[in-house]
């Protein structure tokens, strides 16, 4: 590309200016995002001026091998990997059911959109809170439904299997609205032409869906299904908020987190960094092999569709 | 065609009466929980335990005045700000000056500087290696250090980049010809047309540090120094069964949110929709 704006120490501006920006970048997230696999290697602790020792594998072994700790790691994985199954493909559903009942023209959508987006923006502290009250066991509005039809529960505090899943609904309630939105960017481009056509050719509702909407979405479909799956395998900010560190809740995200900084989170103790960073490479790869196989077959799914 | 009669005759339409219900039903699920907050907020403690879902029947505000009072909110919030605001200034100043040359091909290996921010997404959690640079610069528990941390955004300058792509490039020779320096022209004639795109950027990137709980619980101990997020979570260990109380707290802080949010929503929508559709 010409550059206009003069030469000699002038071509050189643009450089000096994108040093700052460039070196932040560098040093807070690039830098520490690669240097977290060598960690990996380290018995690294978190206290200051702390002897650093390479121990080569031995973190990755211990993480997947060496007893009930490996076997426990094994079921966060798994848990880790339900919670995403679960997390996107209703979030994904309900996005684009949403979205085509949003797009038609009814009386106050607008402010149902608005509603749908709202948590988005309140983050997962305030979110938790919110849920958190509304699951009040003794006498909340999700007990006082319960006891409607004769069934009592604990909600948060209840089995680690349905405090589980109630991270499920919050974090679906939480996030649905991103999905929405990004279906809704997606149906708007889609000309209303070709629904006038179909009309014509007398296409029912489900065929106008089918033959038009649904392959004129796949934009808007290949981002809300990466968007999704990457971002709930990373997700764990709920399940501090709503039901701490507890068995048979926990997933891969806050696994390293409590390794790495407590589950209480105060430093008043030396954690296990080196191992940590072994469980953050472990999830690394999973999104790596996870976003490559979805994004492989996305693709594949589009050039069938355009051909 | 158009009298009564003729439109009494005209069938049921199934399809839209499913659509508002369904629309009713979405309405009441992301409500009925504000609802309760706001609810429960009015509410003293003995009527809460009696029944945590009745109307609130007196409208008892001191859960307010008490909320203020005991969580140092005022302090807290200061503190969100002041991070929020440093960070995204900083952050959109330097940003803009990377996004610029890298959009117009005006340094070396553009191609490959933008590439480093597009993969951002995929790559491990940066976490404890952050934690170590933090603690051996002697930044740990400092308010200069949790702003550092938040000065960049990868997504930020991908949409920023994009944008400067759709400023025609002949604008660049015009001004150059007419004797404007590169500063004043990426600061006065950039900077202004690219005033969509930075709003939304600043909108996202300030809604991420001020929602932010996981940095803060690491990185600052300090109890002057924490962001309204961890005060709020601090207050909830404290309050957690006196619900009026915290609901106080939690509504105060959820508010101001919501009536931002109903000005600042189409910059937040165009950010996050940004790219999404093209394909």
């Amino acid at each position: 590309m010409n550059y206009h704006f003069g030469r000699g120490f002038s071509r050189w501006i643009p450089y000096l200016l994108l040093l700052p920006g460039i070196l932040l970048y560098f040093v807070i997230a690039l830098g520490p995002s690669i240097a977290t696999s060598i960690y990996s290697f380290t018995d690294a602790t978190g206290l200051k001026g702390a002897p650093v020792n390479w121990v080569g594998l031995d973190n990755y072994r211990e993480f997947l091998l060496l007893g009930q700790a490996a076997k426990n790691n094994l079921a966060v994985l798994g848990r880790t990997l339900i919670f995403s199954v679960l997390v996107s493909s209703i979030q994904f559903v309900l996005g684009l059911l949403f979205a085509l009942v949003l797009n038609q023209r009814l009386w106050g959508r607008n402010v149902v959109r608005t509603l749908v987006f709202m948590p988005v923006i309140l983050g997962a502290v305030i979110q938790g809170l919110i849920w958190s009250l509304f699951l009040y066991p003794l006498g909340g509005p999700a007990a006082k439904l319960l006891e409607l039809v004769g069934l009592k529960s604990q909600f948060l505090g209840g089995s680690p299997m349905e405090a589980f899943l109630w991270v499920v609904v919050v974090q679906i309630w939480a996030n649905l609205g991103v999905t929405m939105i990004i279906f809704l960017a997606g149906l708007q481009t889609i000309p209303s032409e070709y629904y006038e056509a179909a009309s014509i050719d007398g296409a029912s509702g489900w065929q106008a869906f089918k033959n038009v909407t649904w392959p004129l979405l796949t934009p808007s479909v290949n981002t809300n299904i990466l968007l999704n799956v990457i971002g709930s395998l990373q997700a764990w900010q709920l399940f501090l908020v709503l039901i701490g560190y507890r068995a048979g809740t926990q997933v891969l995200g806050y696994l390293i987190y409590a390794t790495g900084f407590g589950a209480a989170g105060s430093l008043t103790q030396s954690f296990r960094q080196g191992y940590a960073a072994a469980a953050s490479i472990v999830l690394f790869i999973l999104v790596l092999i996870i976003g490559m196989t979805i994004q492989t077959y996305l693709r594949r799914r589009e050039e069938r569709i355009m051909a | 065609m158009n009298s009564p009669i003729s439109r009494q005759r005209r069938p049921i339409n199934w399809g839209k009466v499913a659509s508002y219900a369904l629309m009713m039903v979405m309405a009441l699920v992301y409500l009925g929980p504000l609802l309760m907050l706001l609810n429960t907020s009015l509410k003293t403690m003995p009527s809460f335990s009696r029944d945590a879902t009745a109307l609130a029947t007196e409208l008892n505000f001191q859960n307010f005045a008490e909320a203020w009072k005991r969580a140092n909110f005022p302090r807290y919030l200061l503190n969100s700000i002041i991070y929020t605001a440093a960070s995204t200034t900083i952050f959109i100043i330097t940003g803009l000056f990377v996004a610029f040359p890298i959009a117009r091909k005006y340094v070396k290996g553009a191609g490959f500087l933008l590439t480093l921010y597009v993969i951002a997404l995929f790559l491990p959690p940066a976490l404890i290696p952050q934690f170590q640079l933090i603690l051996n610069l002697g930044l740990y528990n400092t308010p200069h250090g949790f702003i550092l941390l938040f000065v960049v955004n990868a997504v930020g300058i991908v949409i920023l980049v994009s944008s400067i792509k759709s400023i025609p490039k002949e604008l660049d020779e015009a001004a150059a010809l007419d004797g404007c320096g590169y500063v004043r022209f990426v600061w006065s004639i950039i900077l202004p047309l690219l005033r969509p795109a930075i709003a939304t950027v600043v909108v996202l990137h300030a809604i991420g540090v001020w929602n932010e709980i996981i940095t803060p619980t690491i990185y600052l101990t300090n109890e002057k120094y924490y962001p309204i997020t961890r005060g709020l979570i601090v207050f909830q260990g404290v309050y957690g069964s006196q619900w009026p109380t915290l609901a106080a707290a939690v509504l105060m802080l959820t508010l101001p949110m919501l009536v931002l949010f109903l000005f600042l929503q189409r910059y937040i929508v165009s950010g996050l929709t940004a790219g999404a559709v093209k394909g």
